[in-house]
């Protein structure tokens, strides 16, 4: 069973999470480093999250439908990219597993994976503030 | 006792031969894998000396008709050169396709067989898993025309993986392009393939096999399969590698090493490499150091990094030197130092620049080395995290 009902607890808690590092002090300027747009794809339940992260512009997250045009498409089941952000995911290791699949230079992305690590604490207490230990469950 | 692992994935699915006298034969085998019309893909060098007209013959003498050969393959093979190679297997009507030559002419031959199936250009299939698949892509993959690949080098091990690395020339960037159905069917390993390699190419693509089956056994992502394929390569490496180089006459070492570099690069099908491939990538796009030259000079240095992460690293590192014959007791720093001495040593009897400042990296070049080593995919599967510090260490000792 998938951890999340439908893609509004998707938006509730990942789509939070990428608004939120998108304004962050810290963490927006060096995401917007990679300088691209990226796509994610979401499975189970059908979903998608548009992030914009280009150098010395504001980030910008859609939810949903969107008119950004993404240079990279990141597509996977909600569930790994839940996973993924408890820190339980190693990108390398899904991408060869077929768990992720990426169209577009995925290198742009690859380089953000460090940078999330200080993330999956925040996602976690995200998590709990909202009542929904269950999720932390896998 | 190791405890079993909560998942790992191993892919071997290439049908590899190995022997002497297989090139005559090519039409038989690859015959076997529903080939009729061929296009041989191959670069001019190798056409020159005379290696292709043997494949040629190969072919014919299966019964197998060769539809054309397209020799325009550079070193650096790029999307145009793809898509020609493409065009050519549509217009002579070619079933099959047929790599003879080294990392850039097998690759090549990869993503061709890539648009020859699905069309559009090289770069629209740019990323990892992303060709058409059944059931809304979550199905098995569409399959392409049979590869097969005769390597001419013994190092890349493309002809038994399943990405291709290609050069877009407009954009000044490598874009790589990764999928199940891009496994070569047949890879034909005759060492008369590399009689003619120069002993210097021998030396580099040969470390770069040494590279990828010691960071593949010691990745994070290491595994039992993996780790069996490593261990016999080292064994062949350390048998082999300075043999072939010595003696291009030598036609055992010749051939042990295109099985080693066979079984070297099986590790990374479960993604397992590291932060040596890390460093050589960006110092190959900036400053065009030779793959195989920037692993042999990385190498060493990271090994001694590696080594003092934990224990276990050091322990895995123990296992290699035990393979190479090389007195790797003691702690951390001890065993890292007696394996990276030993690589200098092999990499000095080879002949290969040991400093990356011999290979035109200047010191000002460290800043964007370090933030694509950062960046590269390698380094998130490398058993000791590297921060931007430590690789500007690293490049600062192998400068």
């Amino acid at each position: 069973m998938a951890y999340f009902r439908d893609d509004q607890e998707v938006y509730a808690f990942i789509g939070r999470l990428f608004r939120e590092l998108a304004d962050d002090d810290e963490l927006g300027p060096k995401f917007r480093k990679a300088n691209t747009i990226v796509q994610y794809q979401y499975r189970n339940p059908d979903s998608q999250i548009t992030v914009k992260m280009l150098d010395g512009q504001d980030g910008e997250v859609d939810v949903g439908a969107t008119d950004m045009e993404p240079e990279v498409v990141m597509s996977m089941d909600a569930d790994t990219a839940h996973r993924f952000w408890l820190g339980k995911v190693n990108v390398t290791v899904a991408l060869a597993r077929g768990q992720m699949k990426a169209k577009g230079p995925v290198a742009k992305i690859l380089k953000l994976v460090p940078l999330t690590k200080p993330v999956f604490p925040r996602y976690k207490a995200m998590l709990e503030q909202a009542g929904r230990s269950d999720l932390l469950e896998i | 006792m190791s405890a079993f692992p909560d998942f790992y994935q191993f892919l071997a699915p290439t049908r590899v031969i190995a022997g002497r006298g297989l090139i005559e034969g090519t039409g038989f085998e690859f015959a076997k894998e529903g080939a009729h019309r061929v296009l041989l893909i191959t670069d001019e060098v190798i056409r020159a000396t005379g290696l292709v007209d043997a494949v040629v013959a190969g072919l014919q003498d299966g019964g197998v008709e060769p539809a054309a050969i397209f020799d325009g393959v550079p070193p650096d093979s790029d999307a145009e050169v793809v898509k020609a190679a493409a065009d050519h297997a549509h217009a002579e009507g070619a079933d099959a396709i047929l790599a003879v030559g080294g990392g850039s002419v097998m690759d090549t031959a990869k993503l061709a067989a890539v648009i020859y199936a699905h069309g559009g250009e090289p770069r629209d299939w740019e990323g990892y898993f992303g060709l058409p698949r059944a059931d809304d892509g979550m199905g098995p993959p569409a399959p392409l025309p049979p590869l097969a690949c005769i390597p001419t080098t013994a190092g890349t091990g493309s002809e038994v993986s399943f990405a291709a690395v290609i050069k877009d020339r407009d954009e000044h960037l490598k874009f790589q392009v990764a999928d199940f159905p891009m496994f070569p069917r047949l890879a034909i390993l005759d060492p008369e393939s590399t009689a003619t390699l120069p002993p210097a190419i021998a030396a580099a693509t040969g470390m770069d096999a040494m590279t990828h089956a010691i960071e593949g056994y010691v990745s994070s992502e290491a595994n039992p399969h993996a780790s069996a394929y490593a261990l016999q390569a080292l064994r062949l490496i350390g048998a082999n590698l300075e043999r072939a180089v010595a003696d291009p006459g030598d036609e055992d070492a010749r051939g042990n090493m295109l099985i080693a570099a066979d079984l070297a690069i099986m590790p990374t099908s479960s993604g397992a490499i590291g932060i040596a491939h890390s460093m050589s990538h960006p110092a190959g796009a900036h400053f065009d150091v030779p793959h195989g030259v920037a692993n042999a000079i990385n190498l060493p240095w990271v090994i001694e990094f590696n080594a003092l992460g934990a224990e276990e690293i050091a322990e895995r590192y123990r296992d290699v030197g035990d393979v190479l014959g090389v007195d790797a007791r003691g702690d951390g720093a001890t065993v890292g130092h007696a394996l990276a001495e030993h690589v200098r040593g092999v990499v000095g009897r080879l002949g290969l620049p040991t400093r990356l400042s011999e290979v035109g990296v200047p010191e000002s070049g460290i800043p964007v080395l370090v933030e694509g080593a950062m960046g590269d995919g390698c380094t998130l599967v490398n058993p000791r995290e590297p921060t931007e510090e430590d690789f500007a260490g690293l490049y600062a000792k192998a400068l």
